[in-house]
């Protein structure tokens, strides 16, 4: 069967890209980056290069494909102009379900985030909780309004099923700066993590190789209109990085105060500023820091048999595809 | 259980309404909730019990009609409910031109922001003398100070919160009831509210903050027992501002923060998105 997948040079993208292949089935991979096509070596993978934002190339793309996995997106914490992100998480969202809809395509799976659930007080939330906070986040804002978009075209009687992944780490083809994966691996070449004091906030880690496998389980079971966290264990930070301290034998965890959590975006805020220097985060998101952030994937345990690796193993496994090479 | 007191909050489904019942109940005070009919409010509740372990009620009765605030009462006294804190949250907004705008929403504005504030604070005051030391919060705006253009109405109507809340105050003093007025600046209350917010001029955006962010001050201002609570270092500052600057300066102030707005690209193609639009194929 040809599906297309929007993103296949990203994280999430490409080793789902991956997986359909190995299975047998021709992957349209629609990527923008030309430098990214290595990455899509693969006998049953055709590459389509073209953005989301134009409507013609998403069309060249979907042309023949009963199945769309649309998991492209703009993540980023920080974005010097913020309509970028708007324009490829809104409007690329509202591109690809209009030439899906134009295409006859027969089901849609659309990757959005758990940060449009937002973060949870003391329990773990699921699908049908209210969001306890605004939306100060761009991403999450943004990924909230492309939920909105997959609800109209619901409405209009196409098959889509959202997945909300959580934070996810493990090895990957590629290694986005973005992931957990980044924030391992420096602590394992470093061997020092700087987490938040206090460090018993909790989030939400899933397992790349679950979150793609969910991915698939929604394309073949997920009910049309019905949205699934594919999430992971929830743990929380000093307790994350303990783990990976037991494993690898060696690491320091720092626990920083807030005021110089504070101290530091000011500091990258002035840089950016002065020096137009890509901050890590922002003063305005620090008070994200400061909340659980943890999602229970209950639903599609149940209803899709979604599997979550126990997390001695998945970060077994992350921790010997990160570490860094002994002749380096 | 007769020593367990309540905190009736109106409004309570979306924005500072929300956010004050979150907060509230992070502190262990047990909640009863007020908000329109159909507005996920008994979901909220659970959510809330179930995350803060407190005893939350919820009644679905709209306001802004006077019978809504009497049912809500009856229903409270049929359970023999104790309030020690009262907030009269539920309120609307709007920015239109006078002559643009609809005299029945104005209707319906008065009441909620008004009418129901007043016969709420009435019917439960009883209640509330019952268990001092209680808590009145009736929510304000920064408009109760400021003469926006656009904002005849709900500003008038927030000016009414303000003289209401300080008379008041004034009155219950040695009755074991404090009354608080909390003036914010704009929230981000919903999601459309919040896509607004980003496109309005500098100074506005200053004023503006989130829900999460108002709803722990208020509730510490009013267990302080402050007459008057302004959220915010940039609120605090304008209105300092505006009470010393000269007439012609407040004008210009004023005229800023309701500029034109400019919506960006992608928020107007999200408001034009819809389902409405032609579809080429069909």
């Amino acid at each position: 069967m040809k599906i297309l997948v929007t993103g296949s040079s990203g994280y999430i993208g490409n080793l789902l890209a991956h997986k359909l292949a190995d299975a047998g089935h021709c992957v349209h991979a629609l990527i923008r980056n030309r430098k990214m096509a290595s990455s899509l070596n693969h006998d049953n993978i055709r590459i389509f290069f073209g953005d989301i934002n134009n409507r013609d190339e998403v069309k060249d793309a979907i042309k023949g494909c009963k199945q769309v996995f649309h998991v492209a997106g703009q993540v980023k914490p920080w974005i010097k102009d913020p309509s970028i992100m708007y324009r490829v998480n809104v409007e690329g969202t509202s591109n690809v379900l209009e030439e899906a809809l134009n295409a006859g395509v027969d089901k849609l799976v659309f990757t959005s985030t758990c940060g449009v659930i937002g973060p949870s007080l003391n329990e773990p939330m699921s699908e049908k909780h209210p969001r306890i906070i605004g939306y100060t986040l761009d991403y999450e804002l943004s990924k909230k309004m492309a939920e909105d978009i997959v609800e109209q075209y619901i409405a209009r009687g196409m098959n889509i099923v959202i997945v909300s992944p959580s934070k996810v780490y493990g090895p990957g083809s590629i290694s986005h700066s973005l992931t957990y994966n980044a924030i391992i691996s420096r602590f394992l070449r470093t061997g020092i993590a700087l987490i938040l004091y206090p460090g018993h906030y909790q989030g939400c880690f899933g397992y790349l190789d679950d979150v793609v496998n969910g991915h698939i389980l929604a394309m073949e079971k997920g009910i049309p209109g019905e949205k699934y966290i594919l999430g992971g264990v929830n743990i929380s930070y000093y307790n994350f990085f303990q783990q990976i301290k037991e494993i690898y034998g060696k690491g320091k965890i720092i626990q920083v105060p807030k005021f110089i959590i504070r101290g530091w975006a000011y500091w990258q805020w002035l840089l950016n500023k002065l020096f137009d220097k890509e901050p890590l985060f922002t003063p305005a998101a620090i008070n994200h820091f400061y909340r659980n952030y943890i999602f229970s994937s209950e639903k599609a345990i149940s209803d899709l048999g979604y599997q979550i690796t126990p997390f001695d193993e998945a970060i077994n496994k992350t921790i010997q595809f990160l570490k860094p090479s002994d002749h380096a | 259980m007769p020593n367990t007191v309540y905190t009736l909050i109106t409004g309570a489904s979306e924005g500072l309404g929300k956010a004050l019942a979150f907060e509230c109940a992070s502190r262990k005070m047990n909640l009863i909730l007020v908000s329109l009919p159909d507005s996920s409010l008994f979901e909220l509740a659970d959510f809330i019990r179930w995350n803060f372990k407190v005893s939350v009620f919820a009644f679905e009765k709209d306001l802004s009609h006077s019978c809504g605030c009497y049912d809500l009462f009856h229903e409270i006294e049929k359970q023999k409910l104790q309030i020690n804190i009262l907030i009269n949250n539920a309120g609307m907004g709007g920015t239109v031109l006078f002559d643009e705008g609809n005299p029945a929403f104005y209707e319906k504005q008065i009441g909620l922001n008004v009418l129901a504030t007043t016969i709420i604070t009435h019917l439960f005051i009883k209640n509330l003398q019952n268990k001092p030391p209680a808590y009145i919060l009736n929510v304000g705006s920064m408009a109760s100070f400021f003469c926006l253009p656009k904002k005849q109405v709900y500003g008038g109507t927030k000016s009414y919160i303000y003289y209401f809340s300080k008379s008041l105050k004034r009155e219950l003093k040695n009755k074991g009831v404090s009354v608080s007025v909390l003036c914010p600046g704009g929230i981000n209350t919903n999601l459309s509210v919040t896509l607004l917010n980003k496109s309005v001029p500098w100074a506005s955006k200053m004023s503006i903050m989130n829900p999460e962010d108002v709803a722990p001050i208020a509730i510490d201002g009013l267990l302080r027992k402050k007459e008057v609570i302004i959220p915010g270092r940039w609120n605090k500052l304008f209105l300092v501002l505006y009470k010393i600057l000269p007439a012609s300066a407040k004008k210009l102030m004023t005229n800023y923060t309701m500029k034109k707005i400019n919506h960006p690209q992608w928020y107007a193609h999200y408001l034009l998105m819809p389902v409405s639009q032609a579809n080429p194929a069909a």
